[in-house]
C-alpha cells in the first residue's frame, strides 16, 4: 500500500518554480532517499510532505488523506525533522520534550523512553543552547518520533556532523527502521545504505527514480553523476 | 468536537505556559521594557516636568510611549525566539488548528505588556507625581489590559510576518502602529479622563470593538502568515 502519493506536485515561490510536475509514490516501509545538489528542490518538496507548505498545483497524499485540505490530520502521522531542531534554546532536552509530549497528549513515560533511544538521558536536564550540533539532532530526532508516526521526513540529517557523530545518528536512525521513511540527503554512502530507493531532483523535477541494490553507493554515484550532468541531461 | 475543542484549548495553555518558561529564563523582554520605561519617564521628568503644568498629560504621554516601544519590543522578540532554532515549526507540525498557537501567543503577549505598563504606570507616579484617584485604579488595569490585547493581536500577527525580514526592526513598528492608531487613541484618551475621575463610555466601547475585529482578523489570517 502506498504511504505516499505525490502527483504533478508543482510549488511557485513568486516567479521561481521550486518544484515542477513532481510524482513519485512511497510504498509503506519503504525508505526513499532524495538526491540532488543544492537549490534542487529537496527541502521545497520536504516542506510540502510535511504540511509546512502547500503544492501550487497537484496533490500529495499521505497515508490516504490529502495533505492540502486535511493537514491537521496528516500532521498525526508525520514525525519530522528539519534542517533546524524545531526546539527552544532556553529550554533543557527534557522540558522541550515534556513540551511537545502535552502539546500531543503523549505520556511523560515516553518523554524518558525516546531520551533513553537517543542517548540523551544524562544530558536531559541540560539547556539545549549548551548542546553541540550532534546531540541537538539527536534531539530533534526524539521530538520527532515522540509521538510514534508512521511516516519519517528526515531533511539532511547529517548535514555539519562529523564522521563520528553521523555513524552515531546513523545508528539511532536505524532504531527506526520500521518506519516509513524519507530522507533528503547530500551524502550519497549514507544515503546508500538507509534508503530502498533513490529519486535525484535537478532542477525541480525528478531526474531518476532508481532501486539501490546493497552496498551500492558506486552505482548510486554513478546514477547521481549521470542525473546532475548538464551534458548528459541535454 | 469536545475532544477537538480540549485539544485546542491545550495547544493554547501549552503555548503561554512555555512563553512565559521562556521570558522567565532569559528575562529578556521584561527586563529590557522596564528599562526602557524607565528611561522614558525619567527623560520626560528632566524634559517637562517644569514646562507643564498639567502633570496628567505628561503622565500619560510617557506611559502609552512606553507602551508602544515596549509592546513593540516584546511581539518581535517573541517572534525571534520561535524563529531562532525553529521552534514554530514544531509547533506549526502540531494535529490542531493553528490559530491555537496564535491564540497561546497572544495571550502570552499581552501578560508581559500588561506588566511592562504597570510597571511604567507605577514610575510615572513615582517620578512624574502622575495621580489617579484610587476607585479608577482597577479600571486602568483594565484598559491596560484591553490595550495591551489589541496591540498584540496585531503585532504577533506582523511580527510573525516579518520575523524573517532582513529589515524586520523597521518594518514592525513601520506595520504595526499605524494598524494600532484606535487602540493607542482609546488608551491615551481614557488614561486621560481616568486622571480626572470617570469614564467615558464611547471610548471603552470603541477599544473592544476594534479589539475583537484585530483578534478575528488574526484568528483568520495566521494560517495564512506562517504558510511558505
Amino acid at each position: 500500500m502506498a504511504s505516499i502519493t505525490a502527483e504533478g506536485v508543482t510549488k511557485r515561490l513568486g516567479s521561481t518554480v521550486a518544484v515542477r510536475d513532481v510524482s513519485f509514490t512511497v510504498e509503506s516501509g519503504e525508505h526513499v532517499g532524495l538526491f540532488g545538489p543544492n537549490g534542487a528542490g529537496k527541502t521545497t518538496l520536504m516542506q510540502m510532505l510535511a504540511t509546512l507548505s502547500f503544492p501550487s498545483d497537484g496533490s500529495i497524499q499521505i497515508g490516504g488523506r490529502d495533505v492540502t485540505p486535511d493537514a491537521t490530520r496528516v500532521r498525526r502521522d508525520l514525525g519530522v525533522m528539519g534542517h533546524r531542531p524545531m526546539l527552544y534554546g532556553t529550554l533543557t532536552a527534557r522540558e522541550n520534550l515534556r513540551l511537545h509530549a502535552r502539546l500531543r497528549g503523549v505520556s511523560t513515560d515516553r518523554v524518558e523512553e525516546v531520551l533513553g533511544q537517543v542517548n540523551l538521558r544524562t544530558q536531559a536536564s541540560t539547556r539545549v543552547e549548551t548542546f553541540s550540533h550532534g546531540m541537538k539532532k539527536r534531539l530533534a530526532i526524539a521530538r520527532a518520533v515522540l509521538h510514534d508516526p508512521t511516516v519519517l521526513l528526515l531533511d539532511e540529517p547529517y548535514a555539519g556532523l562529523d564522521q563520528r557523530s553521523a555513524a552515531d545518528l546513523q545508528r539511532i536512525l536505524d532504531q527506526f527502521d520500521d518506519r516509513t521513511v524519507v530522507l533528503a540527503t547530500h551524502d550519497l554512502a549514507r544515503g546508500a545504505t538507509d534508503c530502498d530507493r533513490a529519486l535525484v531532483l535537478v532542477d525541480g523535477t525528478v531526474s531518476r527514480d532508481v532501486q539501490i541494490e546493497d552496498s551500492a553507493t558506486d552505482a548510486l554515484e554513478t546514477v547521481y553523476q549521470r542525473a546532475t550532468d548538464p551534458a548528459d541531461q541535454r | 468536537m469536545i475532544d477537538g475543542l480540549r485539544k485546542y484549548n491545550r495547544v493554547v495553555l501549552e503555548v503561554v505556559r512555555k512563553d512565559l518558561l521562556l521570558e522567565l529564563r532569559s528575562k529578556q523582554v521584561l527586563n529590557t521594557a522596564v528599562v526602557f520605561a524607565l528611561l522614558v519617564v525619567v527623560i520626560f521628568a528632566f524634559s517637562f516636568a517644569r514646562s507643564f503644568t498639567d502633570v496628567g498629560v505628561v503622565g500619560s504621554g510617557a506611559l502609552w510611549i512606553a507602551f508602544v516601544f515596549a509592546g513593540t519590543f516584546g511581539v518581535s522578540q517573541s517572534a525571534t525566539a520561535e524563529t531562532a532554532d525553529a521552534g514554530l515549526d514544531g509547533l506549526l507540525l502540531l494535529p490542531v488548528d493553528r490559530s491555537a498557537i496564535y491564540v497561546g501567543k497572544v495571550l502570552s503577549n499581552t501578560v508581559f505588556t500588561t506588566a511592562v505598563a504597570v510597571i511604567t504606570f507605577v514610575c510615572t507616579v513615582i517620578f512624574l507625581e502622575f495621580t489617579v484617584p484610587l476607585d479608577v485604579v482597577p479600571i486602568l488595569l483594565v484598559v491596560f489590559v484591553l490595550a495591551a490585547f489589541g496591540f498584540t493581536s496585531t503585532g504577533v500577527l506582523i511580527a510573525t510576518m516579518t520575523a524573517r525580514a532582513r529589515l524586520r526592526e523597521l518594518l514592525l513598528p513601520l506595520l504595526l502602529v499605524p494598524l494600532v492608531v484606535p487602540v493607542l487613541l482609546a488608551g491615551v484618551e481614557l488614561t486621560r479622563v481616568l486622571t480626572e475621575g470617570y469614564v467615558t463610555w464611547q471610548w471603552l466601547q470603541l477599544l473592544l470593538v476594534y479589539d475583537g475585529l484585530l483578534f478575528l482578523t488574526g484568528l483568520v489570517t495566521f494560517e495564512y502568515v506562517v504558510e511558505r
